[in-house]
């Protein structure tokens, strides 16, 4: 047998003072940390503020975001497309960093990656008077074909009929999917000539018939193979060998980040998560801090430059994109906490200094903090989740109870809300299917209520076989009936579409760097998404408990509604309306899951709308529970603006009731805004008052929220003089978001949301 | 069995201590001029719901309730609806819910005494502080009326704490001498005033005047400057501390007076009391005073002859004296609300009472009258306090003698005990003065190696009130607070007025 690419010597040196198990024989993190971990029982009291170095580096990092934001232009490589190891190194201020690596040769240079779609790259560049070295353009479209290309290559009529009128939005056909989430923890406790020759091992392993599983699988380890050098190279130019495990904290947090790089150098995914890495980074603090190698300070130097490289993440997007999604997000979801299997909580002090980067360097939308909350956490914890909550906005929670029974104690969150355990599973990316519309199209026989066929003139027939509604009142059963038939031919165009999407994603713009952190069989999950479900919901309720009468155009297509009389709304607490909801998802799901997914990923459904709920409302014609045409959607699975009547524990109530295993197991999520002087006298209550708030939300099931703790007054204020904000930071839907970085739409929207306040 | 209800809000987290759900109820007497929610006013109107469906709704919420949390009864006048209000408490009540009712005191008497006692927070409207202007701001001449519920709570069984509110209109109390007025008001409630609120009057109800037709009498008047109220609010709350501090003098007055009376009881000679004492040391809890205090104890201890029928304590005496029995036979009773009187023990010779109120200082929950004649002798606090106190036998002969009572005491000290949160968080904050308080310029800087979880277990208080009550003496300018682990205390003087 041939000699292992790894040195043994090297790795008893790096795990000196380690118990060790399963993972010193083979690629185990989960194993590592469970065996080496200590939970932190105690409070905040311990945490130091940033050093002068980490002060001085963000200073000029954050003046850099803000002219950024300031002067709406950005910095691209127009010479080199993206690659893990393309870019020679860039520094903030070397002899002062600690963490070093960035995308490009400077902080904040955008970097091209045409694999997703080249016309989605030019329009980025054109949006901003750039143009790419011309000869670099002329090879790429002649030699190479896109991800995009191949998509539109295999799409029917009818799937490209149905993203025209908006039924499914947002779906990943030009740009990089993301919500993969590489374990950048293998790369620090192994060391990458480790995993290199694993992997080889897998490849040599992989034998039996060449069917096209087979065939691309191998061809797919090989890439996996090549990006584990690649990387390697990389982080060699910066003056460090990562083919051999880390050796200290610093090491470790560095080998860790340089994983994490190489995927963003590869990727433009949407949605580019960090993983769960602060009980496995603490275990190395740990040490090194008994050691006497360093101290508090130092360890809290580690984590805030870590943050700080993360918050410099960017990827190059068209505005068109942006206006989807506000606020150039790129989701560099952090998961916090959670409990162990064994019932020791994974919190830790890293978990405690990675949160208190929001102190040390002030607020920011990324990294996305998300802690994993269950009832058991330990209640100083908590109260510190909640302190940072009324001082920063800057957090999300979800459900470790909830997620801990299907995916263990070793997962962690791409994206929003999207569970998958880390280096173990993937997931195939949807967007979502705009029902709210689509119960239009229950109503309007299968025809879109705004669009018309270019050559006839007629409302756009989208869906055939569905029949016309003709009630001068709306019956319930007729229109649940048709709903469902509309659901049952959408549910099967959109998981083809999905199938087409990604099989072409992984044919032309394949994430090697991101998989070789994963192990060689992945299970994968294939997550489809709705759009609207509140006024789904609000206007079955209406049609069934009100009179709904809609008022017709010369076509029949129904355009306005008159709604007589009352009806529960969704978010209250009212089961009557909750239901409708609940059965409405339920049913989707089921008819999603008639159809079987390439790879044969698990379907999965979420209630998540991102910013889009407002780009939603414009496409979308009135709604019999009263919207009017083109009006916001509510994001997520919030109840509609002011429907709640019942105060927010109501409206948290009703979200909680939104069934998560097995049927929006990709997530729901929910945001929750309250003005300060509603959740309390002073913040000693405050800080009670909204742990309380947490645990009782949580015990009822619920899965997630994002919660805001401002006055709408401020948000107004910030509107008109956004300079005496800079870094204002709030929550929508799943994400934070500067708010100086929303667009003036989007700024109304969430100040036109619900501010609980006080009775 | 139906009542009335307004409307419900499900997050109420000003309205009584924690998370609560508030149940708006329909109808109120008053007509308050500045009231917010003239909608509330009619008697009849709103949903109308089941004592079971007020409980069943409240479940739905009760994850939410931490530890101080629950269901609050506001309107409306919620005591309108005694009957209603007193049967959904009940159920609530052996539900384990903990209960608030917020309240301007006009309801229905008949229901007072059956209602109070299951009330664990009573929020309570102050309108005005004197009749006539009572009269001129809510229309009923009831200033008397509501004077009498507040003396009468006691004797209707309340035994829980009470939030004093009071909105603040421009002109009308915006002053000190208003609030000296308003602090005035309280005293027969002061023992169970946990916290004294100044709602800022603004106008954002007056819209439904005008959606209601009905005349908004306050037109023109601007409102309440919020720095002001909040000015006045630190002033009637340090005015209140003032005002403990002189009840606490008035107390030791008592007590001396009380020291008098007995004295006027005392028939022993020093020989025959020499001689009762050599008897007595026979008994543990006082075999173990040294042989050179003997005569100091003699000196100080009174032994007292009690005819058969006299009262030798009565509820809520300070625990200044402990009794013990020479001769004769004592009962220990309570008088229960519907006039019966319940015995707990009777007491006969060697027996003592008073040692554990001594111990953890709290007022006499009981009444003692002696059955017989009796010759008691009675050791004063200071007494007990320099000869016994360190005594370990001393001590555990309190202990085991008052073994089979002491879960009753329990749970009586801790219903029943007068020392409410303000009261336990100012005394905790001095012993932490005592123990690690530095002086520094900003004031006494405490150093804290307790977190507040330990810190509530140290005063017998939950995380959340100690949480909460060092949020409120922060906001009235007592205390700063650093961080979790660091206080500063800036006025001694006023955390002292609590607990002198």
């Amino acid at each position: 047998m041939k000699e292992n690419l790894f040195n043994r010597d090297e790795m008893a040196k790096a795990w000196e003072g380690f118990i060790p198990g399963k993972w010193s024989e083979g690629i185990d993190v989960r194993d590592f940390i469970q065996k080496n971990y200590n939970p932190y029982y105690g409070d905040a009291s311990f945490l130091e503020g940033p050093t002068e170095n980490t002060t001085s580096l963000w200073n000029k990092v954050d003046e850099m975001i803000q002219t950024e934001v300031r002067n709406k232009t950005i910095n691209v490589d127009l010479e080199r497309f993206s690659g893990i190891d393309n870019f020679e190194p860039g520094y903030i201020e070397a002899d002062k960093e600690v963490v070093v690596g960035l995308q490009t040769d400077e902080p904040l240079k955008r970097i091209m990656n045409p694999y997703g779609g080249f016309r989605m790259l030019k329009n980025a560049l054109d949006a901003y008077g750039l143009e790419m070295d011309p000869e670099l353009e002329a090879k790429f479209t002649e030699y190479r074909k896109t991800h995009n290309q191949g998509v539109f290559d295999a799409y029917t009529t009818e799937m490209r009929k149905v993203r025209t009128v908006g039924l499914l939005t947002g779906l990943p056909d030009a740009y990089g999917r993301g919500r993969i989430i590489g374990d950048y923890r293998r790369v620090a406790l192994y060391g990458t000539n480790y995993l290199k020759e694993m992997r080889m091992r897998d490849k040599e392993n992989l034998t039996g018939p060449a069917t096209e599983d087979t065939i691309r699988l191998r061809e797919e380890f090989s890439e996996q193979i090549r990006a584990l050098d690649e990387m390697t190279s990389m982080a060699a130019k910066y003056g460090f060998d990562i083919s051999r495990p880390a050796r200290n904290a610093q090491e470790a947090v560095q080998w860790l980040y340089f994983g994490y790089l190489a995927a963003i150098k590869e990727n433009n995914g949407a949605a580019m998560s960090l993983g769960r890495n602060t009980a496995f980074l603490d275990i190395y603090i740990e040490r090194d801090l008994k050691r006497g190698l360093i101290d508090e300070r130092q360890a809290q130097e580690l984590i805030d430059q870590l943050v700080i490289k993360l918050r410099l993440v960017r990827h190059l997007r068209t505005p068109e994109y942006d206006q989807l999604f506000a606020g150039d997000p790129t989701w560099v979801t952090e998961a916090i906490g959670g409990m162990s299997l064994d019932g020791r909580p994974q919190v830790t002090k890293t978990a405690f200094r990675f949160l208190h980067t929001l102190t040390n360097l002030g607020t920011s939308p990324e990294p996305n903090m998300t802690v994993l909350w269950s009832d058991d956490l330990p209640r100083d914890f908590k109260e510190y989740c909640a302190y940072m909550s009324i001082k920063t906005d800057s957090i999300q929670y979800e459900n470790d109870d909830l997620m801990r029974p299907i995916y263990g104690d070793d997962y962690a969150i791409a994206c929003c809300v999207s569970a998958m355990r880390v280096g173990k599973d993937m997931q195939f990316f949807g967007a979502r299917a705009n029902l709210a519309k689509a119960l239009l199209y229950a109503i309007n026989g299968g025809r879109d209520e705004i669009r018309s066929d270019k050559e006839t003139g007629e409302p756009m027939l989208v869906l055939p076989g569905i029949e016309m509604n003709t009630q001068e009142v709306l019956d319930y059963d007729t229109v649940l009936d048709n709903f469902k038939k509309v659901m049952d031919k959408l549910a099967e165009i959109y998981v083809n579409t999905m199938n087409t999407i990604h099989y072409m994603h992984d044919k032309y713009a394949y994430e090697a760097g991101q998989m070789a952190l994963h192990d060689p069989f992945v299970h994968r999950y294939i997550a489809f998404g709705i759009a609207g479900l509140s006024i789904v919901a609000d206007s079955l309720s209406a049609i069934k408990y009100a009179k709904v009468k809609p008022i017709r155009n010369e076509h029949g297509i129904a355009v306005d509604f008159e709604v007589e009389g009352t009806f529960p709304r969704y978010g209250n607490d009212d089961d009557r309306a909750d239901e409708i909801a609940i059965k409405v998802n339920e049913y989707f799901m089921e008819a999603l899951r008639k159809h079987p997914a390439y790879r044969n990923a698990e379907h999965t459904l979420s209630l998540l709308t991102i910013t889009s709920n407002v780009v939603y409302g414009k496409k979308t014609g009135a709604t019999p529970d009263g919207r009017k045409k083109g009006e916001p959607f509510a994001p997520g699975a919030n109840p509609m603006n002011g429907a709640d009547t019942m105060g927010a524990l109501a409206s948290l109530n009703s979200v909680a009731k939104l069934p998560y295993k097995k049927v929006n197991q990709d997530g729901i999520s929910n945001t929750f805004t309250i003005v300060p002087s509603a959740l309390g006298k002073n913040l000693e209550e405050q800080v009670t008052n909204l742990t309380n708030i947490l645990n009782g939300y949580f015990n009822r099931g619920a899965f997630h929220v994002n919660v805001n703790v401002l006055d709408r007054e401020l948000l107004i204020d910030a509107m008109e003089n956004p300079e005496k904000y800079p870094n204002l930071t709030i929550r929508v839907s799943g994400y934070a978001v500067r708010f100086n970085q929303l667009s003036r739409e989007h700024q109304l929207d969430v100040i036109n949301r619900t501010f609980h306040e006080a009775v | 069995m139906q009542g009335y209800v307004h409307s419900i809000e499900t997050m109420g987290l000003v309205d009584g201590p924690g998370t609560r759900t508030i149940f708006f109820l329909q109808g109120c007497p008053l007509r308050c001029a500045y009231c917010h929610n003239p909608d509330t006013q009619k008697r009849v109107g709103g949903q109308l719901m089941t004592p079971e469906e007020i409980v069943r709704t409240a479940s739905r919420y009760r994850t939410y309730y931490g530890e101080e949390g629950g269901v609050t009864f506001s309107g409306g006048e919620p005591l309108l609806q005694g009957k209603f209000v007193y049967q959904t408490l009940k159920l609530l009540k052996a539900e384990g819910y903990n209960t608030c009712i917020d309240t301007s005191g006009f309801g229905n008497p008949q229901y007072y005494p059956l209602i109070m006692p299951l009330v664990d927070t009573l929020i309570l409207d102050v309108k005005a502080f004197d009749q006539q202007s009572f009269k001129d701001l809510t229309f009923i001449d009831g200033f008397e009326i509501y004077i009498d519920f507040l003396k009468n709570l006691d004797h209707y069984g309340f035994d829980g704490q009470i939030w004093v509110r009071h909105v603040m209109v421009p002109g009308l109390t915006d002053s000190k001498e208003a609030m000296e007025r308003f602090v005035r008001i309280l005293r027969p409630i002061r023992n169970k005033v946990d916290r004294i609120e100044i709602l800022p009057y603004h106008t954002s109800g007056v819209q439904k005047y005008q959606e209601l037709g009905i005349p908004y009498r306050l037109e023109g008047v601007e409102p309440m400057d919020k720095d002001r109220a909040k000015e006045l609010e630190i002033y009637a709350n340090k005015l209140f501390a003032e005002d403990l501090r002189k009840e606490r003098a008035e107390q030791e007055q008592r007590r001396i007076e009380k020291f008098r009376q007995l004295k006027e009881h005392e028939v022993a000679s020093p020989d025959e009391k020499a001689e009762m004492f050599e008897i007595l040391r026979g008994l543990p809890l006082l075999s173990d005073v040294d042989e050179e205090d003997v005569e100091a104890v003699l000196s100080e201890v009174i032994v007292a002859n009690i005819k058969a029928g006299e009262l030798v304590f009565k509820t809520g005496d300070a625990p200044d004296f402990m009794y013990l029995i020479y001769e004769g036979q004592m009962k220990i009773f309570v008088n229960t609300m519907d006039g019966e009187e319940q015995i707990f023990y009777i007491y006969r010779d060697g027996d003592f009472v008073g040692g554990l109120n001594l111990l953890v200082q709290t007022p006499y929950r009981y009444i003692g009258q002696a059955l017989t004649d009796c010759k008691v002798v009675v050791i004063p606090k200071y007494t007990f306090d320099k000869y016994f106190w360190d005594s370990p036998v001393v001590l555990r002969s309190v202990l085991v003698k008052s073994f089979e009572r002491i879960r009753w005491a329990e749970e009586l000290i801790q219903r029943l005990s007068t020392s409410n949160a303000s009261m336990k968080t100012a005394g905790l904050l001095l012993k932490l003065v005592k123990r690690l308080g530095v002086e520094t310029d900003d004031g006494i800087r405490l150093e804290l190696s307790m977190s507040r979880e330990e810190l509530g277990n140290y005063s017998g208080l939950r995380r959340e009130t100690i949480t909460r009550k060092l949020g409120e003496f922060k906001e009235l300018g007592y205390i700063e607070l650093e961080g979790s682990r660091v206080i500063i205390v800036k006025d001694l003087e006023a955390l002292e007025s609590y607990v002198m």
